[in-house]
């Protein structure tokens, strides 16, 4: 009984395995089917339109190639499919004569099955040159050791990351930069050093500083108006001393004075108070 | 004396007070050629007009801190044209919203002596310099491209070197006070002119 009961639970067992194998076949050969499709429109862009061909057209057939490959990796990777390692394919019958099931199959690639195309076609090993290149490669991994291979690793990652960095700051940078030619059209420091000099005359002609206080030295253009360092209202009250070449002094004798009021800075109100106390000390 | 806004004074004697909005910037020589032509294309249809003018900044000193400034102007390239005397208040430090600078502008057309005039007022020549460029028009707004000269003796205009390699460029509209929809109009036309220019408000005293 027992022995039963587990002949038909390895029966359903292989039946299972048998069904996982046939979806997961279909899967691959949908997935190959694909790659194959986008392998070949590939070929004939590059044979037949290689003149008019661009770049970024390249780039995406190699974009589409390295998607489909992923997808026939992440295939081959799931869970529910068997290990294909473990299935062994044996041609049981060869011979020379056309095959027309076979034809229909393979889109008319492979007519017969015959000794020469066996060899090629069952092969599960790749050529002996292929193999000692990996076998060389395995072999020197081994021999840098893990911790410098952990470093290696990193190190390529961080230049990656750092390439990548610079050239999507160069991108954004030159996406709004590019439109114009490189060239300024404006200095910033120009138009702060041409609105000082209009306004308040910073870099022309003076080098006095402006706005300082109290009466300044009569190193000004036309020597005769040296009277201009004083107003009218001092001039009188100074009972006609030399003003000319004392205009500090002038300033001093002012504030004593005691002038009717302040002196205001409106043109009006001057010549108003110098209206109204044309004499006064 | 801190003057109340002259937007909130009342209008006496007769005249309005009138404002000067403006927006400055610059160009360099080499991409003038380009301003000129948007310029000519985005302004009204006039023949383009150049100028070539001395001014001379006028100050009277008086008790307090801060002297009383005006400005006069000569044409040195159109005989017979009157001097040009202005008197620009300080900027309104108001809104912050407002786009373009705002003061306080009085102009006033002269006579050939104005300069002895302003001597025996009392007042002394602080600087001056030589402006050449060229006009432009756009309704009411008027724009300036010119090149500072600095006056290497003083009284000769002949003796002139350029202050920098840039040209400066004025957007001005002088407008009765309180309409402020004016600066609006000039942020437009300052976009357009962008990014050629960059017109915007400069405070002087930022530049001290």
């Amino acid at each position: 009984m027992q022995s039963f009961i587990w002949v038909t639970d390895l029966f359903l067992l292989v039946q299972r395995e048998e069904k996982q194998l046939e979806a997961s076949l279909d899967a691959l050969l949908s997935q190959v089917a694909d790659l194959k499709n986008s392998l070949g429109s590939f070929i004939y862009k590059l044979e037949n339109e290689y003149d008019r061909l661009t770049w970024p057209s390249v780039l995406d057939s190699f974009a589409l190639l390295s998607g489909q490959l992923n997808t026939l990796n992440k295939v081959l990777k799931h869970e529910k499919t068997p290990l294909f390692r473990n299935q062994v394919i044996i041609p049981l019958v060869l011979s020379p004569d056309r095959d027309e099931d076979l034809m229909r199959q393979t889109e008319g690639r492979v007519p017969v099955f015959s000794h020469e195309v066996v060899p090629d076609h069952l092969r599960t090993k790749p050529d002996p040159e292929v193999e000692e290149q990996e076998k060389q490669l395995t072999t020197d991994a081994a021999r840098i050791g893990a911790d410098a291979a952990q470093k290696q690793i990193q190190s390529l990652n961080k230049m990656c990351s750092n390439l990548l960095e610079k050239i999507s700051k160069e991108e954004r940078e030159s996406e709004s930069g590019g439109l114009r030619p490189n060239k300024q059209t404006f200095n910033p420091t120009d138009t702060n050093a041409l609105v000082a000099a209009v306004a308040f005359g910073k870099g022309l002609s003076n080098w006095r500083p402006s706005g300082s206080s109290g009466p300044g030295q009569p190193g000004q253009p036309g020597a005769g108006t040296i009277l201009a360092g004083t107003s009218g209202l001092q001039q009188v009250q100074m009972a006609g001393a030399p003003s000319q070449q004392q205009p500090m002094l002038s300033g001093v004798q002012m504030a004593p004075a005691g002038q009717p009021g302040k002196m205001p800075s409106g043109i009006k109100t001057n010549i108003k108070s110098a209206s109204m106390h044309p004499y006064q000390r | 004396m801190e003057a109340p806004p002259v937007t909130m004074m009342p209008v006496t004697g007769g005249t309005i007070n009138m404002m000067e909005y403006l927006l400055q910037g610059s160009v360099l020589d080499h991409s003038l050629e380009s301003l000129i032509h948007r310029l000519r294309g985005l302004c009204d249809n006039m023949e383009p007009e150049t100028f070539l003018d001395h001014e001379m900044v006028f100050l009277l000193k008086g008790q307090q801190a801060s002297p009383f400034v005006l400005r006069a102007r000569r044409s040195m390239d159109r005989a017979g044209a009157p001097w040009h005397l202005r008197y620009l208040g300080q900027p309104e430090m108001g809104d912050k919203n407002r786009h373009a600078l705002v003061r306080n502008c009085v102009d006033i057309a002269t006579s050939e002596n104005l300069t002895d005039f302003l001597m025996e007022m009392g007042f002394r020549m602080d600087h001056e310099f030589v402006a050449k460029g060229h006009l432009f028009r756009k309704g009411i707004m008027k724009i300036m491209v010119y090149k500072i000269f600095r006056i290497l003796v003083p009284g000769n205009t002949d003796s002139t070197e350029a202050l920098s390699l840039s040209y400066l460029v004025e957007l001005s509209v002088v407008a009765p006070a309180g309409q402020d929809m004016v600066s609006d109009d000039m942020r437009n036309f300052a976009e357009q002119l962008k990014p050629l220019v960059h017109l915007e408000k400069i405070d002087p005293k930022r530049l001290m």
